[in-house]
């Protein structure tokens, strides 16, 4: 195998970067509207008119390469490290037209660090309506590079692109500055320590306070140079930035001229009307509201036929496979095992569909900074809206994007509070018990179930702010940030964008969860058909012996033998062991089961259930069925009564029922201290309120 | 009939222990974070 031609995109959040990447790569993504969306690593590969291929990754956004957080140290480091895999042969530094001076500090610099570079202008498609002029030949021979002018949107100029790509040695590498003169005296130094360096490296490598710790320490141990002044280096920062905005402004405004009079002014007027600080609020809440009762009423027809279909399946399975144990573990664990998982696809499926379609239209960066303004009390910042609306997927890539607080109080309450949020693995949890215990009416023209379901989403939100507010008293201060937000344009949906999130994230859905509930549902089912006692093996004799029972027909019969047998089984042994702790929240040893399961990933609780009711039966009777009709034996009544079904949604809603949140928040705290806490605080919490709620409602 | 149903039984639940003990419990060892830019990200 040939070496591949190594590709970085480079530019400032929301410029485009991975729309670019899509077009070239042709690789599912995830594309997102708010800063800092892409926390993880996207490579791809794509082929060059020539025949060649070029290996493109999709870096972070960064506004400059002086790091103020984890995702722009990223980016930094992969530029300053030549020996690491990640360093590009050819950066390709991504631009909004719209924003096109800040955007150009970022791309003078990766030219200073004599790294090919290209320019990729893109959005061109909003010129015309923003009343934008732009002259590419003069920029080209400005910043002595080449330009390639764009729109991902429209896919125009791509194939300019790969062009350029492809001649990328035919690239000046001339810098466009030269830092010594902003300061002689102090750069004549920092270069006599390290004659064989480049400068403008080195500078940024003894500039990056925190940020570049290691190559700094392994600069200084190569050499005696111990000189750190930091007020200086701020100053001297700020010297090269402001040496930079010249440079920009000599030709740029010969360059790139807007026509004010040509721009419509539709998008301030809506950004008045969408931040308003109370129309503001309305019309998100409105929207929220909306979006949760289109959820539940569009996917409910295909969440029935798929119920229907995994019932048919298994009776099917049983009927006509030879009798067996490996035809009992099809048709009563992996098959309503994986049902379990599969009838949440809609309901998922819809909700990404509108949180893409918010991120994509460019109103979900409104909502952080209306959101701003409210955070700020609790503790948090307006950035950690992105992990709190992330969270609404999962906890886990929720704790990974605040990589992009720089501040270490708000990240650590951002962490610490995310859990909270109402995750999709909680989502099947609610819908099968809200199915169960709300009965399925209008309120006020709304559905009583869909407004259960948003009252959930609510109180998630709710205590994670609350707890922020609490943390943010107990947590000892340190530095306070300022807050930047992004404000892209409003723009139409990209199809394909929102397309390739609905898909990523349904598979990933299925196909992670998925796994889990069905390594989950085989144990359990074998756990729930095998025991070690006489009452086991024997269970027919024994409740064919017993008086109480002679009266029952055969079906009965049959029933009570098949639960008998549940009861003895080793599932059962140990749902029973627990039991005593959850009776008084209204839990039975079923629900104890599912509890225990759950703890591995929430959407388990589901499918354990599913298998435990479908142990041992043959009729076709859909899990939903059967679980409303099951008796709690000690009080007599159903078991999914309403007391139980409020119980156990405050016990989901609270309790930190997730083993991959753990590890994650251990990963990204460093240590055991803070997931450890975390536990404790929040299950404790969800015990007790769950036990408040059914003692008050029974 | 019957011992082909049985070893098939076992061999899932096998399977399924595997998966699940690999995933919980010997991650934390083989875990090879890529990312960069932590503190311990092993790409120096
Ligand atoms: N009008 C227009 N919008 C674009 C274009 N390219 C991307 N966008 C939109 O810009 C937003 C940010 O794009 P994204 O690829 O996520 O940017 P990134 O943050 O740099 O990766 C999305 O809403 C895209 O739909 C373009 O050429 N024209
Ligand atoms: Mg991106």
């Amino acid at each position: 195998m040939g070496k591949q031609l190594k590709v970085s995109l480079i530019g400032n959040p929301n410029t485009g970067k991975t729309s670019l990447f899509n077009l070239l790569t042709g690789l599912n993504q995830q594309v997102g509207n708010y800063p800092g969306i892409t926390v993880e690593k996207k490579e791809g590969t794509c082929r060059l008119p020539g025949g060649g291929k070029a290996h493109i990754l999709d870096l972070p956004g960064t506004y400059s390469l002086n790091a103020s957080s984890a995702d722009e140290q990223l980016v930094v480091e992969s530029l300053l490290r030549k020996e690491q895999p990640d360093f590009p042969d050819l950066a390709v530094v991504v631009a909004d037209v719209e924003n096109l001076k800040r955007n150009l500090i970022l791309f003078t610099q990766i030219k200073d660090l004599k790294i090919p570079a290209i320019l990729v202008i893109n959005m061109a498609d909003q010129m015309e309506r923003r009343g934008i002029s732009l002259d590419v030949e003069l920029l080209e021979k400005k910043l002595n590079t080449r330009v390639v002018l764009m729109s991902a949107r429209k896919k125009t100029g791509i194939d300019e692109l790969k062009k350029q790509i492809e001649d990328y040695q035919q690239l000046p590498v001339s810098p466009c500055l030269s830092v010594s003169e902003l300061d002689a005296t102090y750069f004549e130094r920092l270069q006599k320590a390290f004659p064989e360096e480049d400068l403008y490296r080195l500078w940024l490598c003894v500039s990056q306070d925190v940020a570049l710790k290691k190559i700094d320490e392994s600069l200084l141990k190569a050499n005696e140079y111990s000189e750190r002044n930091t007020p200086e280096i701020k100053r001297l920062q700020q010297k090269e930035t402001i040496a930079r905005y010249l440079y920009i402004n000599r030709f740029l405004n010969n360059a790139y001229q807007v026509d004010r009079t040509k721009a419509t002014d539709w998008r301030s007027v809506l950004d008045r009307i969408l931040t308003h600080r109370i129309g503001g609020y309305a019309i998100f809440f409105l929207i929220m509201l909306l979006m949760f009762q289109a959820i539940y009423n569009w996917s409910s027809i295909p969440m029935d036929f798929i119920d229907q279909s995994f019932a048919h399946l298994s009776e099917w399975t049983n009927n006509h496979l030879p009798e067996g144990p490996f035809t009992s573990l099809l048709a009563e664990g992996i098959l309503p095992g994986i049902g379990g998982v599969v009838i949440f696809v809609p309901q998922i499926a819809f909700l990404f569909l509108f949180i893409s379609l918010l991120e994509e239209s460019g109103y979900m960066s409104r909502i952080v900074f209306l959101m701003d303004r409210l955070m700020r009390r609790f503790g948090l910042s307006g950035k950690s809206v992105v992990p709190l609306i992330s969270g609404t997927a999962c906890a886990i890539p929720a704790v990974m994007a605040t990589r992009n607080i720089e501040n270490w109080k708000e990240r650590m309450i951002t962490i610490l509070v995310t859990p909270f949020i109402t995750c999709s693995a909680r989502l099947p949890v609610y819908l099968i018990i809200i199915a169960l215990v709300i009965p399925d009416q209008t309120f006020v023209g709304f559905n009583l179930q869909g407004l259960t379901l948003m009252g959930l989403y609510v109180l998630g939100f709710g205590m994670a702010v609350l707890s922020a507010f609490v943390l943010d008293k107990i947590i000892k201060n340190k530095a306070h940030t300022t807050f930047v937000v992004e404000m892209p344009a409003y723009k139409v949906p990209m199809a394909k964008n929102v397309l390739y999130t609905v898909l990523e994230k349904t598979k990933s859905f299925v196909l992670v969860a998925g796994k889990i509930i069905l390594a989950i549902s085989i144990v359990l089912w074998f756990l729930a058909s095998n025991g070690y006692s006489d009452d086991f093996y024997q269970a027919e004799e024994i409740v064919r012996a017993q008086p109480e029972n002679t009266m029952l027909s055969e079906q009965e019969m049959q029933t009570a033998v098949a639960s008998y047998q549940l009861q003895h089984s080793y599932i059962g042994i140990i749902g029973h062991a627990i039991e005593p702790v959850i009776r008084p929240l209204g839990y039975d040893w079923k629900i104890g089961i599912a509890l225990v399961t759950s703890f591995a990933a929430r959407e388990v609780f589901v499918g354990t259930l599913a298998t435990i009711y479908s142990v041992g039966s043959e009729e076709e009777e859909t899990i939903k069925e059967r679980m409303s009709s099951d008796v709690n034996i000690r009080t007599g009544k159903k078991l999914f009564d309403f007391p139980t079904g409020i119980s156990l949604l405050l016990f989901y809603a609270f309790a930190l029922q997730c083993m991959s949140t753990l590890a994650i928040v251990k990963k990204e705290t460093n240590s055991w201290k803070w997931p450890f806490i975390q536990l404790v605080l929040m299950s404790g919490f969800a015990y007790l309120v769950a036990l408040g709620a059914y003692q008050v409602l029974t | 009939m019957w011992s082909l149903q049985h070893i098939l039984v076992y061999l899932a639940v096998a399977a399924a222990v595997a998966y699940l003990v690999k995933k919980y419990f010997l991650k934390p060892k083989s875990k090879k974070e890529r990312t960069c830019g932590m503190d311990d990200c092993g790409c120096h």
